[in-house]
């Protein structure tokens, strides 16, 4: 006959076992959440680029395509759509938008394209596309944050911009995105005659990192590259400045979440010190003891594990329906890396107790 | 005659099991610092993202209408605006400069930076190293030119061309960016945008409030916002910190659930080994409301120590963490403070629930029963 020792004493208190899982809990879907958060950033940062022509030319040096000053005369587009394996070249201005809704700075992205060509919203939500100045394309999350609506109007940088369309997936916690014409964009900058960055496409059979080099090669004073190098730097540039207060965060979630396994563990083996004893009298060995505060100590941490990824994907989905500027992008790696960590926890968990068994003294159950 | 004893019963229950008190403000302080140390990251960044302002030596800062930041922003004006401002009445100086975001090289190494374009290179910021810059020349922020190890002497790339370090500044640099500063024209050159300035910096005269000569400048330049420096410093850190309210809001969430379901296990294992004293002492005649008392001021005395515990560490991280990177700067400011003292109390109260009822349910006559 066996009794389930490790599963009666983990369920003899249900009150304490529920409040262990869901501090356990809470500190795996912080772990989750925060991880998702910093992709989910990644990927709205380079959610532009992504749309776009897999080659990007910017003037010389250029790196980046966000926070990333770049000035290319409009007669560089002809010279580029020289080079053999260049199908198409299409300018776009861009550049960061503070405007100022409701009384506060609000960023977006603006991008600024030649009406019928590439480069302007992918998909509209309603309204239609720039086609004068003055006339702007606002992603949708942004304009309902704001109680904005086709017709309405929004002053930026002493213009008066009249919202004609409303974009859908563009959307960005920094990096919303807003369009209108070229002409609109260079006027505001007071740079007439000018494109901020090209984008190309390349002719059938050339692959972007030839047709990069081959530009490089052939216009001076320009940098050419792929859409992915840009984007990747991008990525960089946005979320690995948040990597070492994020990791801090994590590091302190997971330390919360040893604690709390441990000190479930340790008080309640403490507590039943006279059980403990009484079956170190009855002949249980040292290592059958600590086997059972293992299990006990790897039950809350997987348990409470599972629970915590259940969280986190209720939360990532509330975030969208509720909050759709922020991406949580909850990736297998993370879950897999936090799973790991689940055992880790465990371990180091059952370690706390296995002390305080190793001292007990079997004697002791029958003191009284 | 009476002889009145007091017996320190919630400190010798919270002392019972010193480690397992321990391990709870452990718990309790680490959710406390979720809350405390990223309210402090976000208030230095704030504070760096103003630090070129504020020490810029300008009064009034002239931009594009409508425009009252530079971080992320966008702004361009006539160069003849520089003119004009000087011409108000109570205007002392107009700096124009260029203000962009750029890539600076070196070798491998890169860095993003604002670019100033200033004839003066940053005066009056003072220069930690070297000398301002002269054609060529461009002066860089401590922190970023240690990481590209650009050393005064040494040259970087900036939009595909050379510049040589003249001189460093310091504390200008957040964990987002840098800062970095060249001879106007030679930026403008470098751009191919002649004829445009960013902003105008304007000192006032001794005798004229900044506000006032704000409202002058408005009135006689067309096409400007002119702000205070203030002002302007304060739409700056609303800019970030309207960005991470959200982030923020969810981490104390987050930081109050871990908070509660710590001390909540704490008070509640400790009232469990301790339901046999609860026992002895309600058959003594102590009152249910004072054994409630007795189980809160527990739970009160732990998160009071992890909210001290986490005090202190934000402190010290605040205090060592410059020294050892440069950018990451932690402000600790008194409304935080009171933030976390405010979560504190929530978790003292929402946890107190679990040994409260528990003991609630207490029967004094279960310490006669064996």
């Amino acid at each position: 006959m066996t009794v389930p020792v490790a599963r009666r004493q983990l369920f003899a208190e249900p009150a304490k076992l529920i409040v262990t899982l869901v501090a356990v809990a809470a500190a795996v879907a912080l772990v989750l959440l925060l991880a998702g958060l910093r992709r989910g950033m990644g990927e709205q940062v380079t959610l532009y680029v992504d749309h776009q022509a897999p080659v990007l030319v910017g003037q010389q040096g250029a790196r980046n395509f966000l926070s990333q000053t770049s000035v290319l005369p409009d007669a560089l587009i002809r010279d580029i759509e020289r080079v053999p394996g260049v199908a198409e070249a299409t300018p776009i201005n861009q550049e960061y938008a503070m405007l100022r809704l409701h009384e506060r700075p609000v960023l977006a992205l603006l991008i600024g394209y030649d009406p019928g060509k590439p480069g302007g919203p992918w998909k509209l939500a309603s309204g239609r596309a720039p086609s004068g100045s003055a006339e702007l394309v606002l992603d949708r999350v942004l304009a309902s944050e704001h109680s904005l609506e086709i017709g309405s109007t929004l002053e930026y940088r002493g213009a008066r911009l009249r919202i004609v369309g409303l974009s859908s997936g563009t959307s960005g916690f920094m990096t919303p995105l807003a369009f209108a014409s070229r002409t609109t964009v260079s006027a505001l900058s007071r740079r007439p005659g000018t494109a901020n960055f090209i984008f190309v496409r390349s002719d059938r059979g050339v692959t972007p990192a030839a047709l990069a080099t081959r530009i490089d090669r052939a216009v001076p004073g320009i940098s050419a590259l792929t859409r992915r190098e840009v984007a990747a730097n991008d990525r960089r540039q946005f979320v690995d400045p948040f990597s070492g207060p994020l990791f801090a965060m994590v590091a302190l979630a997971f330390a919360v979440a040893v604690l709390v396994i441990g000190l479930a563990v340790y008080s309640s083996t403490a507590e039943r010190s006279r059980e403990y004893a009484t079956l170190k009298a009855l002949g249980l060995g040292g290592r059958a003891l600590y086997r059972l505060v293992g299990i006990q100590a790897a039950g809350l941490a997987l348990t409470g594990t599972g629970l915590g990824f259940l969280l986190a994907l209720a939360a990532a989905r509330g975030v969208s329906v509720f909050a759709p500027k922020y991406l949580i992008a909850i990736s297998a790696g993370s879950v897999a890396a936090v799973a790991a960590s689940a055992l880790a926890m465990a371990v180091v968990a059952a370690l706390l107790p296995s002390h305080f068994l190793a001292r007990l003294d079997p004697a002791s159950a029958f003191r009284r | 005659m009476t002889a009145r004893m007091s017996v320190p019963l919630a400190r010798r229950q919270l002392l019972f099991r010193k480690g397992r008190t321990l391990a709870g403000i452990a718990g309790i302080s680490a959710a406390l610092l979720l809350v405390l140390a990223l309210n402090a990251i976000f208030a230095g960044i704030n504070d760096r993202l103003t630090a070129y302002i504020d020490g810029s030596g300008a009064d009034v800062i002239v931009a594009q209408r409508g425009v009252d930041t530079m971080h992320m922003t966008q702004s361009a004006l006539p160069e003849q605006t520089a003119t004009a401002v000087v011409a108000v009445p109570g205007v002392a100086g107009a700096k124009p400069i260029l203000y962009v975001p750029a890539m600076i090289e070196r070798g491998e190494k890169r860095g993003i930076v604002y670019l100033i374009g200033d004839d003066s290179g940053g005066a009056p910021l003072p220069l930690s190293a070297g000398r301002r810059p002269d054609a060529g020349e461009i002066v860089l922020e401590r922190s970023l030119a240690e990481r590209l190890g650009a050393t005064p002497g040494s040259s970087v790339r900036v939009f595909g061309q050379s510049f040589r370090v003249s001189g460093e500044v310091e504390g200008l640099a957040s964990i987002l960016n840098s800062v970095a500063f060249v001879r106007r024209q030679e930026l403008a050159r470098v751009l191919g945008i002649g004829g445009v300035v960013s902003y105008v910096l304007v000192r006032a005269r001794p005798e004229v409030r900044a506000a006032e000569l704000a409202a002058r400048i408005e009135t006689s330049v067309p096409g400007v916002t002119a702000s205070t420096r203030e002002a302007f410093a304060r739409s700056e850190r609303r800019v970030v910190g309207d960005m991470t309210t959200d982030i923020v809001r969810a981490m104390i969430l987050v930081g109050f659930v871990i908070g509660v379901a710590v001390a909540g296990l704490v008070a509640y294992s400790a009232t469990l080994s301790q339901l046999r004293d609860y026992a002895v002492l309600r058959a003594l005649g102590l009152r249910a409301r004072r054994a409630h008392a007795l189980a809160t001021a527990q739970v009160g005395a732990t998160v009071v120590a992890g909210f001290l515990l986490a005090l202190a560490f934000v402190w010290v991280l605040a205090a060592i963490l410059p020294s050892l990177s440069p950018t990451l700067v932690l402000a600790i400011r008194t409304g935080d403070v009171a933030q976390a003292l405010s979560v504190a109390a929530a978790v003292t109260l929402a946890a107190a629930a679990f040994p409260v009822l528990r003991v609630a349910r207490i029967d004094p006559a279960s310490v006669f029963r064996r």
